[in-house]
């Protein structure tokens, strides 16, 4: 019991640091001035990379292991992970603010793009409380990856609230807010996955759908706009090829 | 004559001939598209992203048996493969290039294409070969497996060329192309298994390395262009998942 306790708190720490990440990314805007117009982009483009190229060999790792057991659960599972993050999608995303648009409007397009940096950070706490239930190292490197987008992710974010007339304050406290669902889930899906052994094939293939369907739908197509496509998909694919090799080296 | 007792008589024959049935069967990839009429550029997105899914499913599945033989011959090897293609797409990009009646980028990402698959059927054939040095009887489960496994693979190499003009036979015909590596390699790899057994994680490394940079440099970036990336998302990683449950289950 003291040892599920335990394990739930270093999930609670990992994951929460992992959210906290975002607050690095409130820097740039806060440097740069509002809106973040001159803001140098590339590295927002390579961030995203990095994390897509760590988040794909994560879900690699993570569906080896679920193939390993009952395949179809895992499989459904992956299938209810994807839907999830395109169901998340259905909620605009935010785009440049039209000039002639009125200061209330802004505001609410503000709030749901602040909503739908919940909802994914909510998949991506689901995706570390899995880990952390499959093997903890596995777990906290996951969360590290995470870490690695919740950066870039913040900075857009809060450039996105400011230049639709937010204060930097309070945007920088929306953009890092938007992360703090994945702390709960995280836990959440931890506690799931330990209590209940055979709900694992499921959450597990939960993971792997939301990972890579995240990937595929926000990262790499964020990372295209900044950067070009050569040097994304090498820092992508390089970055893939290294986890998996970590992994593999590891005991 | 039984498999097993073809395979005592003549192995290297037997080999051949049924990597070439495999090869053929890459070409029912053309199929489904003998059934579909008008290909707006909406649906080049969606032959993209399916693609997309495909070739990193099938990654998947090449890092995993590669890593069975060598975790870090098979990274070195997916380098390798990413050099590759960057190396072939800066030649590509340097030549005139004309492929069935398309020119430029068109063309360069439609023999690009064929390139990428072509050689990563060189390790497949090794794998097929090594393989069959496992035991007769497990020869015509191992060809029936590999041959439905090209299925889906000559359905990528014809999604990338069909929508950009390419006749459905010649879809075909690229499809078989791709994978006649397989028969040919085939055949030394299961006469020298003991020679070519070290080289193997290096070559599904380089075949998985060689699909993920296409996919990452050239697919996924056209299929975002013409369709809300949602759906691209949704598709690709819907069939890369029914990827996954087809290579466990054969």
């Amino acid at each position: 019991m003291d040892l599920t306790l335990g394990l739930a708190l270093t999930v609670l720490a990992w994951s929460a640091l992992s959210a906290a990440a975002g607050a690095l990314g409130v820097l740039p805007p806060a440097a740069f001035g509002r809106g973040g117009r001159a803001l140098p982009t590339a590295w927002i483009g390579w961030a995203n990379a990095l994390a897509a190229g760590m988040m794909l060999a994560a879900a690699y790792l993570l569906a080896e292991a679920g193939l390993a057991g009952p395949a179809l659960p895992a499989a459904l599972g992956a299938a209810l992970g994807a839907l999830a993050i395109f169901a998340s999608h259905a909620v605009p995303r935010p785009a440049a603010p039209a000039p002639a648009e009125r200061p209330r409007d802004r505001l609410a397009r503000g709030r749901t793009s602040v909503l739908t940096g919940a909802l994914h950070s909510a998949s991506e706490g689901v995706a570390i409380g899995v880990a952390m239930a499959v093997d903890l190292r596995f777990g906290i490197f996951l969360a590290l990856a995470i870490a690695v987008h919740n950066i870039p992710e913040a900075t857009v974010l809060c450039a996105a609230l400011t230049g639709r007339g937010r204060r930097l304050p309070a945007a920088a406290a929306l953009a890092v807010a938007a992360d703090v669902p994945q702390v709960p889930l995280a836990v959440g899906a931890f506690a799931l996955a330990s209590a209940a052994p055979a709900a694992l094939p499921w959450v597990q293939g939960f993971a792997v759908g939301a990972l890579v369907n995240l990937v595929l739908t926000e990262l790499m197509p964020d990372s295209y706009r900044e950067a070009g496509h050569t040097s994304i998909a090498l820092v992508a694919s390089v970055a893939m090829g290294i986890v998996v090799l970590l992994r593999g080296l590891a005991p | 004559m039984t498999a097993a007792a073809a395979l005592a008589a003549a192995p290297a024959l037997v080999v051949f001939a049924y990597g070439l049935a495999t090869a053929l069967a890459t070409g029912l990839g053309a199929v489904p598209f003998a059934f579909v009429r008008r290909i707006s550029p909406r649906a080049v997105a969606v032959a993209n992203a399916v693609a997309a899914g495909l070739m990193l499913g099938a990654c998947f599945g090449l890092a995993a048996e590669g890593t069975r033989y060598g975790a870090w011959q098979t990274i070195a090897g997916a380098n390798l493969g990413v050099l590759f293609i960057l190396g072939t797409q800066r030649w590509l990009g340097r030549h005139e290039v004309r492929f069935g009646a398309a020119g430029g980028v068109e063309a360069r990402r439609m023999a690009l294409m064929v390139v990428v698959m072509t050689v990563h059927s060189f390790a497949e054939g090794v794998a097929v070969g090594a393989a069959f040095g496992g035991g007769a009887e497990l020869a015509t489960v191992i060809t029936i497996a590999i041959a439905v496994h090209n299925v889906p693979e000559g359905l990528a190499i014809s999604a990338v060329l069909r929508p950009r003009g390419v006749s459905l036979a010649a879809c075909a015909g690229w499809s078989v192309f791709s994978s006649l590596p397989q028969p040919l390699m085939a055949v030394p790899a299961f006469l020298f298994v003991e020679a070519f057994r070290p080289a193997l994680p290096w070559g599904l490394g380089f075949a998985a390395g060689a699909m993920v940079f296409m996919v990452f440099v050239e697919l996924l970036p056209e299929a975002y262009e013409d369709a809300p990336r949602p759906a691209i998302g949704l598709l690709a990683t819907l069939t890369l998942v029914a990827m996954l449950l087809f290579q466990r289950y054969l």
